[in-house]
């Protein structure tokens, strides 16, 4: 495999050619450092160009799948192809099922506008309590990903990519935008949204960590595994309850 | 009754006395090097101490200042070379035709000129700011930090997310995009004047001007962003939306 990749940057040229005297021995590419520590930042932090490339038709079909998971025939895991000797996933174009970040920031910017939105009606807007819902909502982004990395953490095994986790977790605020529009149409509204929410947000992501858990995890342990993914589901519940009560403080 | 202080004599530019010239030359003593300025004779002479002064510790740290030593030291000076100057707004980069022609091409809604937008500027969107912060200000609400910071937070989030949705191709650059946020603010900052005469209880009313003002600052925002940068056609609809946020947000500083 290595003679495929040519010669590296710091690699001397003649190492892999026989010299006489030398014992032959195949030769190992050393990485210089600064493809070691590209590597690992990249181990951890993934290429962000991979979760934009999306089209109309991939959001439209991601929004049903993430308002409706139940209504979703086809199968929930991720295409993969090899490349370059590593296995990678398809974009997001090529597959419903890959995780993207596009959605995720729009949503966000959706919840906080509409809850400047639903703040307003009530007569209580103004821009400090916009920062204030911007903070909320962030907070409450990062409890979301914090949730998902350590039930992955707890399986023994948290090496998901971190912006894949993050859009993950993004993808509750679509259905927290469909709450509060509610809200704005017809008051109560709200109680019925809410926890249609949380169930649609909750079976989502088990149905996602369901997956990622039996490509990532090393031991295959059933119980552990259910009672993990119904912990995730049930958090999910004061999770968006706290992120949909819009007011100007901080807890109810 | 009337103090004695000694006043340096004024010398007006139609020949200097001999007095103003000792006066100048001693007050010139103390500095190292100064190049002399070139109508030296003709200037008021603590004016020109000042200018002088400025301008020759300047020429000592950099050889070839002689121009801004000119140009500074004509102020209090000759005639002719005030007029030589370029003109005000010149030297800071406003023109205010290209601003009109750039706000005129926004003014209607279902043709907009792009060709006016190639080159970007900041001014016009300073004025455009200027002009929403006052119409906020005649409404009550004093919200210049804010809107500043909006449309700075604004213009970046549009930035990354053109580039990002348009991938390797993508060639926007933050100043093509703040210009563009920038510009595009000019119904919300109609929607502002216009809701000041809007009365009070109609609540409805506003909220449908409003609708229909940020319909018309995003179409404008989105067509003028995929025409100038490479890379967006295929994401029309995805760009409009991330516009279409970023003035409902401005639209609610201005309803609520």
């Amino acid at each position: 495999m290595y003679n495929n990749m040519g010669p590296q940057p710091g690699m001397p040229m003649h190492q892999g050619i026989p010299q006489p005297g030398m014992p032959m021995h195949p030769a190992i590419p050393q990485p210089s450092p600064s493809e070691y520590v590209q590597s690992n930042i990249s181990r951890y932090f993934s290429d962000p160009q991979y979760y934009f490339q999306v089209n109309d038709q991939y959001v439209r079909n991601k929004l049903k799948i993430v308002l409706f998971p139940f209504l979703h025939r086809g199968h929930w895991t991720r295409i993969s192809e090899p490349v370059g000797g590593r296995l990678s996933y398809k974009p997001p174009i090529y597959d419903i099922n890959a995780p993207d970040l596009y959605i995720p920031l729009m949503a966000f910017g959706t919840y906080v506008v509409l809850a400047g939105l639903s703040l307003g009606l009530y007569g209580k807007f103004s821009p400090e309590a916009l920062n204030w819902l911007f903070v909320k909502g962030m907070v409450g982004w990062f409890l979301q990903v914090m949730l998902l990395k350590i039930s992955l953490l707890s399986l023994g095994s948290g090496e998901a990519p971190l912006l894949d986790i993050v859009a993950y977790a993004g993808y509750t605020f679509t259905g927290l935008c469909l709450a509060v529009l509610g809200k704005i149409i017809w008051g109560y509204s709200y109680y019925v949204l809410i926890p249609w929410t949380c169930l649609c947000t909750g079976v989502f992501l088990v149905k996602t960590m369901k997956r990622v858990l039996f490509a990532e995890a090393r031991s295959y342990d059933s119980s552990r595994h259910h009672y993990l993914l119904i912990f995730v589901a049930l958090a999910q519940f004061p999770l968006l309850i706290w992120l949909g009560n819009i007011s100007v403080n901080w807890l109810f | 009754m009337t103090k004695d202080f000694a006043v340096p004599p004024v010398v007006f530019p139609t020949g200097g006395s001999s007095g103003g010239a000792n006066v100048q030359q001693r007050r010139f003593a103390p500095i190292p090097f100064q190049q002399p300025p070139p109508s030296s004779s003709s200037q008021i002479p603590f004016l020109s101490f000042n200018m002088g002064s400025a301008a020759a510790s300047s020429a000592t740290q950099a050889g070839p200042f002689g121009g801004t030593i000119s140009s500074s030291s004509s102020f209090g000076g000759g005639s002719p070379s005030f007029e030589d100057e370029e003109p005000l707004l010149d030297e800071l980069g406003i023109h205010p035709d290209q601003i009109w022609k750039k706000t005129r091409s926004i003014l209607n809604p279902f043709r907009i000129n792009q060709t006016v937008h190639k080159d970007s500027d900041l001014s016009g969107p300073i004025f455009l700011y200027l002009a929403l912060c006052l119409f906020q200000l005649l409404a009550g609400k004093i919200q210049f930090g804010v809107i500043l910071g909006w449309i700075v937070v604004s213009s970046i989030f549009l930035y990354v997310v053109f580039n990002m949705l348009a991938g390797r191709n993508g060639n926007l650059n933050l100043h093509t995009c703040t210009s563009l946020v920038g510009y595009c603010l000019l119904p919300v900052v109609v929607l502002s004047a216009v809701s000041l005469f809007v009365p009070q209880g109609a609540g409805v009313v506003k909220y449908v001007l409003a609708g229909v003002f940020v319909l018309w600052s995003t179409r404008a925002c989105s067509t003028l962003v995929v025409s100038l940068a490479d890379g967006g056609e295929e994401h029309r609809g995805l760009i409009a939306y991330a516009c279409f946020l970023i003035y409902t947000l401005f639209s609610l500083l201005v309803i609520f």
